[in-house]
């Protein structure tokens, strides 16, 4: 029971590397260039869309990035609800 | 809860240094204890007395230092990195011969035994990079 939170792109190594240890039961918080990942269409969305794991973006940096933060399959949250997440999830894994 | 955190990023470059101001002031707004933020890597930049940026840019520094002020929360950058980025104290700055401090004084300078002492301390332990 993982939090995962992913500041890079989703060309990037930490990308992957993430999407590979997401586990039922954790959650991954898109952030910064990791929003990126939350473009509908892309491989990086539909591979997101396959992972067992919930997938939040933070509004913020979506709209920062005009990423569109209404996707299926992954839920918008502002810092109210990273910080709520860290309360229900021990440990945090960093990836950027 | 108790919380720490690890800051690896630079003020002003990307946005995970912003990220982990935003997210330790909703820490506290949420009734959470922030003990102590640990500066490592880049992330040390964030104590750098001298930054000057444009008028409509928000100046890095002074809102840790208003947290650490308001809320006793502890700023500590890792020795290592802050002499790698010429982030020096007084004590630093003299030890090393150079004419003056770089870092606001609502940091210290200390070891990584900080940040182990930390993640002892805290329930929550939320790192920062980018």
């Amino acid at each position: 029971m993982i939090l995962h939170t992913l500041n890079a792109s989703p060309s990037s190594a930490a990308f992957q590397d993430c999407l590979s240890l997401l586990h039922a039961k954790d959650a991954l918080v898109l952030l910064g260039d990791g929003v990126y990942a939350a473009v509908a269409g892309t491989h990086a969305y539909e591979a997101l869309q396959g992972s067992p794991a919930r997938v939040h973006v933070l509004l913020s940096d979506a709209l920062l990035a005009g990423v569109n933060p209404n996707v299926q399959g992954i839920v918008p949250i502002d810092m109210e609800g990273l910080v709520s997440l860290t309360e229900n999830f021990p440990r945090q894994q960093a990836w950027y | 809860m108790i919380y720490a955190l690890l800051v690896l990023a630079p003020p002003v470059s990307g946005q995970a240094s912003r990220h982990a101001l935003t997210f330790a002031r909703t820490v506290i707004a949420r009734g959470h204890t922030l003990h102590r933020v640990f500066f490592l890597d880049a992330g040390t930049l964030n104590s750098a007395a001298g930054i000057v940026l444009p008028q409509d840019e928000a100046n890095p520094v002074q809102p840790w230092s208003a947290l650490a002020r308001q809320h006793a929360v502890e700023l500590v950058i890792c020795v290592t990195s802050a002499l790698r980025y010429g982030m020096l104290d007084a004590e630093e700055a003299r030890r090393h011969d150079r004419q003056a401090p770089t870092i606001d004084t609502s940091f210290t300078i200390s070891g990584l035994g900080d940040l182990v002492d930390a993640c002892a301390q805290a329930d929550r332990v939320v790192t920062f990079g980018g």
